[in-house]
């Protein structure tokens, strides 16, 4: 909201400047969120005498001149317009002084001489169009006279942040109840022409919700002109457009005291009633703006007896607006319901001043005195004869009854943290307008039409602790309970996989929660996949963001695909957030897992002079995740199967007593190209929910065996079907006193036939009661040998 | 070793390379291996021992002497090489060439800024006696608008522009949702902060994205005050921000509080005198607060005559920005790398003692 600091003057007194005025409402709840003054592009230009001219040595269009500016010496300034000569009284632009288009004068050399000012045109200050030459003052003022005044316009305006439930604000009067209230200084009501109300003309309103009040006066006489020049100044600052002055009265009122008002020709309504309904459907209305729109029965109408006039509330009809051939008018004053006008114009797509009001609430009990104003306007600029009858409907009396209040004085201490008795509440409301009665324990709140937001108990201890100043409560008790925090497990485990991970080399990187409907495609993902039906969005900002995410990898790859011109020899990225999966459909609210997603890409250790550099691989990923897991202390066995599904890609589930815990994989090279990406990605993903059900036990301490630990090596062969899993589960299960197991060598090769593979284990014993001597250790490792053979089918290669 | 051939003369020598050896031997594999293969279970000298009953019964234990005396005295000197050995494993080779060459890199890795600044802001508020509340990003219009005291079809909807699922679901627009579904759950006292991400069907632009994130805190108790609110507020400012930190409450509007407050801390690019992060107000708008609204407290099944309680939420996003001095909100959910890099170093430097 724009207000003119000379308009509220005009209402209250104001002696502060506009800046700490803007600070003191801010701080009162209003927030300024700018100050504008209109004189301020004048600074720095002031009244001068042309004393000397002469011509530039070395320009022929140029003059040197001497200007008196009041000063102790005559400043020298070089000119370039035709018109200077000794003797002309100009607007001169001093040293520091910033012109409207934020050009800053200095002192200077032109062509070698001396420069200290400029003398302007009307251009250069902004006022006309005049670039000609420089502008010839017709005043005498002293040298050196501030001209910002004369010049510009002295008005400062505010932009004022008006909340949505203070209607209100949302105008000059309200804004300047508020001043007087902050300082303490008393309110000037505007002066207005008395109606009295008669049954002079029909109202119909259809239903009391959607219109508790129309009233309506009635103008004769009327000649259309345009508006006096104070009338216009004050529309323009406050950014309305002057346009005539019937409109131009109904627009100063809306701007002064919030009610919108309406005027019609009345020669052409048709009948001597008006009305509001519903509109009906396939009716159509033109507008003011000459738009013709079409009507639903969510549009509220004014009717006269032939048919709609205007849309109530939002705008008026194109049919019977004014003109400059009106001579009778009918002037609307109307209360509408918020919800119907909120309704209203969200259904035409169409708001103005008048709606953004309704739509907040107008003053219902203030529609007459609206009336009253706005005849007292025309009569004084003479743009018509009012008629002292008006029309008054109140279709629901009770909204414009006075509310009562109840305030209880320990509550307000209570939550304000004060110790306030019921006078020093009832003073500091009596502020606001808003009247007292005070008992022991309370205090009751008279409040007036134009403050329907106050509306129980806890808004009046607002406007107590406002007045009162925020500022000035302090901590003067300590009145809390003992609430300790609890820690959350979850959360601190999250945060230290992020920390271990960040440790591990991993850059985290935050994505978007979206995706694009396009990435179930680019990722290969079948549409019967669940993934391939996020939820949607109904009003997305773009189709990159039209759905929610099911997974972190194609905001991920995006994060690497846009990072592939940085220069990165190996990207180590990982994400830890939500993925969304729908529910029932998508019709009820979705699962909201969180994943934790790492990727790996091109070299694994940085190329550097003392190690050879090499590319990421399928065991680089799969150490990190095994790390991760280690770390997550999930103790259950795993078990890894390829996900047949996703095959030929490389895409394998960890599962852990039936769940899938992780899932890890090679992204295919037809979705790398989807995203641009050129070298191979290897991913994991751990499903973090699940991670917390299987992992994160307690650390446990087992007593240390002063014995020493015995060292064998082992060398199996075995068949392909068998996996290194299958051949560490049978050893693990076998080998008593088995402290440590380590794979270090591996092969597959001629040598050993096809089909058939090699592994050598490092295998540690260790007992907790004794020294194990060779002859256990022998017969350890021969039972696990038997087993092996037994079970798998795995044969001795070689035993050390 | 030829059994028979045991005889004096052939055990010096052996003596004597031996000697020699347990000399020359250098490390403490050499060194094992020479006790193995004269003092082991299967070493020279073990068998010599053991062949010793070849010889006729005379010679037996003047040569079964000599064996244990050269076995001894190997021994020693063994026991003594390995110490000497063991003591001295040996300086690394020293590297000829450059020493200022770099020493060997690690992938590089750190926290996104906004993980970092979550953190700090957690554990200023975990201190306080807050815990950790959480709540869905994808909500219903009930706990978003509705249970939070925005009545339908009004315009303080407005000043959230929201992502629709459909008519009852909705991408939350604040963190406050999150108050009633916590204060469903559990009766106060209570204290509460809540992170997470939200989310505003604007266009973006440096300061306005269409995700980020919020930290939302709430406090109920019996007599929980407005001045309580200030204590807790202006605490965390100064532990984030520093204690001298000018902090201010200005009357404000939000449906779910009242009375209301923006907090506003004093500009630190000018210490108030205004500048252009402050846009020359001397202020910046930190968060907004107030004390819970008794609506809320129905619609969450408290008693507003028997509970107060207040509530605060700020822009984790914002002030990740202003502690850094980001110019461009869109920074955090680009991922470029050499962003993200700069927040790897260094730690917490919040407030020096």
């Amino acid at each position: 909201m724009k207000v003119s600091i000379n308009w509220l003057k005009k209402y209250v007194d104001i002696e502060e400047s506009p800046e700490a005025l803007a600070s003191d409402l801010t701080m009162f709840g209003l927030n300024v969120e700018g100050v504008e003054d209109l004189g301020a592009d004048y600074s720095g230009v002031v009244f001068g005498k042309v004393v000397e001219c002469g011509k530039h040595p070395a320009a022929d269009k140029l003059s040197v001149c001497k200007v008196d500016v009041g000063g102790a010496k005559l400043l020298d300034i070089v000119c370039g317009a035709p018109n200077v000569r000794v003797g002309l009284s100009v607007a001169v632009a001093v040293d520091g002084a910033v012109l409207k288009d934020g050009f800053k004068i200095k002192k200077t050399k032109l062509r070698g001489e001396p420069s200290e000012g400029m003398i302007c045109s009307e251009t250069e200050l902004g006022i006309g169009t005049d670039s000609g030459g420089i502008m010839e003052l017709d005043l005498e003022l002293d040298a050196g006279a501030d001209l910002s005044g004369l010049l510009g316009d002295d008005d400062v305006i505010l932009d004022i942040e008006v909340t949505p439930n203070r209607p209100d604000q949302l105008s000059h009067l309200g804004i300047a109840r508020e001043i007087a209230a902050l300082y303490k200084r008393k309110l000037r009501e505007p002066e207005t022409f008395a109606l009295e109300p008669e049954e002079v003309y029909g109202i119909d309103i259809e239903d009391p919700e959607d219109c508790p009040r129309f009233s309506a006066a009635f103008i004769d006489n009327v000649t259309i002109v345009p508006s006096p020049e104070w009338m216009q100044k004050l529309l323009l600052s406050a950014g309305v457009k002057p346009i005539s002055n019937i409109v131009d009265v109904t627009n100063f009122v809306l701007m002064e005291l919030g009610q919108p008002l309406h005027a019609y020709d009345r020669d052409r309504l048709a009948g001597e009633s008006i009305g509001v309904r519903r509109g009906h459907d396939n009716e159509t209305i033109i507008t003011l703006d000459e738009t013709e729109r079409k009507i639903d029965p969510d549009v509220l109408v004014i009717k006269d007896q032939d048919g709609s006039v205007g849309i109530a509330g939002i705008m008026g009809g194109a049919d019977t607006e004014v003109s400059d051939k009106t001579t009778r008018i009918l002037l609307e004053s109307a209360a509408f319901g918020p919800r119907t006008i909120r309704r209203s114009s969200q259904s035409l797509k169409l708001d103005t001043e008048a709606s953004y009001r309704f739509e907040r609430g107008s003053d219902v009990s203030g529609t007459v005195k609206a009336l009253e104003r706005a005849c007292w306007l025309i009569r004084e600029i003479k743009a018509g004869i009012p008629e002292t009858a008006c029309r008054d409907f109140v279709a629901k009396p009770e909204a414009v009854e006075k509310t009562k209040i109840t305030l209880r004085i320990a509550q307000a201490n209570r939550l304000m943290g004060t110790h306030l008795d019921g006078d020093d509440l009832s003073s500091l409301l009596e502020r606001l307008a808003l009247d007292c009665e005070v008992s022991e324990d309370e205090v009751i709140v008279i409040v007036p039409g134009f403050r329907r937001d106050l509306k129980e108990e806890v808004d009046i201890i607002e406007e107590v602790a406002r007045l009162y100043g925020y500022e000035n409560i302090g901590r003067e008790e300590y009145l809390r309970g003992n609430v300790f925090s609890k820690i959350s497990t979850v959360d601190k485990r999250n945060e230290e996989v992020r920390s271990f991970l960040a440790s591990r080399g991993f850059a985290e990187v935050i994505t978007s929660s979206f995706m694009n409907m396009e990435d179930p495609d680019r990722m290969g993902w079948s549409e019967s996949d669940f993934r391939s039906r996020p939820i949607r969005l109904e009003n997305p900002l773009s189709v990159q963001q039209s759905a929610m995410r099911t997974s972190l990898i194609p905001g991920m790859l995006r994060v690497i695909s846009r990072n592939a011109p940085a220069e990165q020899e190996g990207i180590r990225i990982f994400e830890m957030g939500k993925v969304f999966l729908p529910v029932n459909g998508g019709e009820s609210l979705p699962d909201e897992q969180v994943h934790l997603t790492a990727m790996l890409s091109r070299t694994a250790v940085p190329a550097q002079w003392i190690d050879q550099s090499r590319e990421v691989d399928y065991f680089d990923m799969k150490g990190e995740l095994e790390y991760l897991l280690d770390r997550c202390a999930v103790r259950s066995e795993l078990q890894i199967q390829r996900n047949k599904e996703e095959e030929p890609a490389y895409i394998y589930n960890w599962l852990t007593k039936g769940k899938i815990i992780a899932i890890s994989g090679v992204i295919p090279s037809s979705v790398l190209k989807n995203y641009e990406i050129e070298s191979p990605v290897h991913f994991f993903t751990a499903i973090m929910d699940v991670m917390h059900g299987a992992g994160f036990e307690e650390p446990r301490y087992s007593r240390l065996s002063p014995y020493p630990q015995v060292k064998r090596d082992l060398c199996v062969v075995a068949q392909e079907r068998v996996t290194f899993a299958d051949i560490r589960r049978v050893i693990e299960k076998r080998a008593k006193f088995l402290e440590s197991i380590r794979l270090f060598d591996y092969y597959q090769g001629e040598a050993l036939g096809e089909g058939r593979r090699s592994y050598t284990f490092s295998l540690g014993f260790r007992s907790r009661d004794n020294t194990l001597d060779d002859g256990a250790v022998d017969k350890v490792i021969q039972k696990v040998l038997n087993s092996l053979q037994r079970e798998l089918q795995v044969t001795l290669r070689r035993m050390e | 070793m030829n059994n028979k051939g045991i005889d004096r003369q052939t055990l010096e020598e052996l003596e004597q390379t031996a000697v020699r050896e347990l000399g020359e031997a250098s490390d403490i594999g050499a060194i094992e291996e020479l006790r193995v293969k004269y003092l082991g279970r299967k070493g020279s000298l073990t068998l010599s021992l053991r062949s010793i009953g070849s010889l006729p019964a005379g010679e037996r234990p003047a040569m079964g002497n000599l064996i244990n005396e050269i076995k001894g005295k190997l021994s020693g000197i063994y026991s003594a090489r390995l110490e000497e050995i063991s003591a001295n494993i040996g300086d690394p080779e020293p590297f000829p060439g450059d020493h200022a060459l770099p020493g060997r890199v690690f992938s590089q890795g750190g926290l996104h800024v906004l993980t970092r600044v979550t953190r700090d802001i957690k554990e200023i508020f975990f201190r306080m006696g807050y815990s950790l509340a959480e709540g869905p990003d994808v909500e219903l219009d009930y706990y978003n608008f509705e249970a939070l005291n925005f009545p339908e079809d009004h315009p303080s909807r407005d000043s959230q522009d929201t992502f629709y699922v459909n008519r009852d679901i909705l991408l939350r627009t604040q963190t406050s949702p999150v108050q009633v579904r916590y204060m469903e759950k559990n009766d106060p006292p209570l204290r509460i902060i809540s992170p997470g991400r939200v989310y505003r069907n604007e266009t973006p632009d440096p300061s306005h994205a269409a995700e980020f994130h919020q930290i939302e805190g709430l406090y109920v108790d019996r007599n929980v005050s407005l001045a309580d609110l200030r204590n807790d507020v202006t605490f965390f400012i100064h532990s984030f921000f520093g204690p001298d930190v000018k902090v201010r409450f200005r009357p404000h509007f939000f449906p779910f509080t009242e009375p209301s407050a923006e907090v506003d801390m004093e500009c630190f690019g000018c210490r108030g005198e205004g500048c252009s992060i402050c846009q020359k107000t001397g202020w910046i708008e930190i968060m907004g607060a107030g004390m819970v609204h008794p609506n809320v407290f129905k619609y969450a099944g408290y008693d507003p005559d028997s509970v107060t309680g207040f509530a605060f939420g700020m822009g984790i996003d914002r002030i990740a920005m202003l502690k850094y001095g980001i110019d461009d909100i869109r920074r955090f959910l680009a991922n470029d790398i050499r962003f993200l890099g700069q927040f790897w170093s260094g730690s917490w430097a919040g407030v020096q003692d």
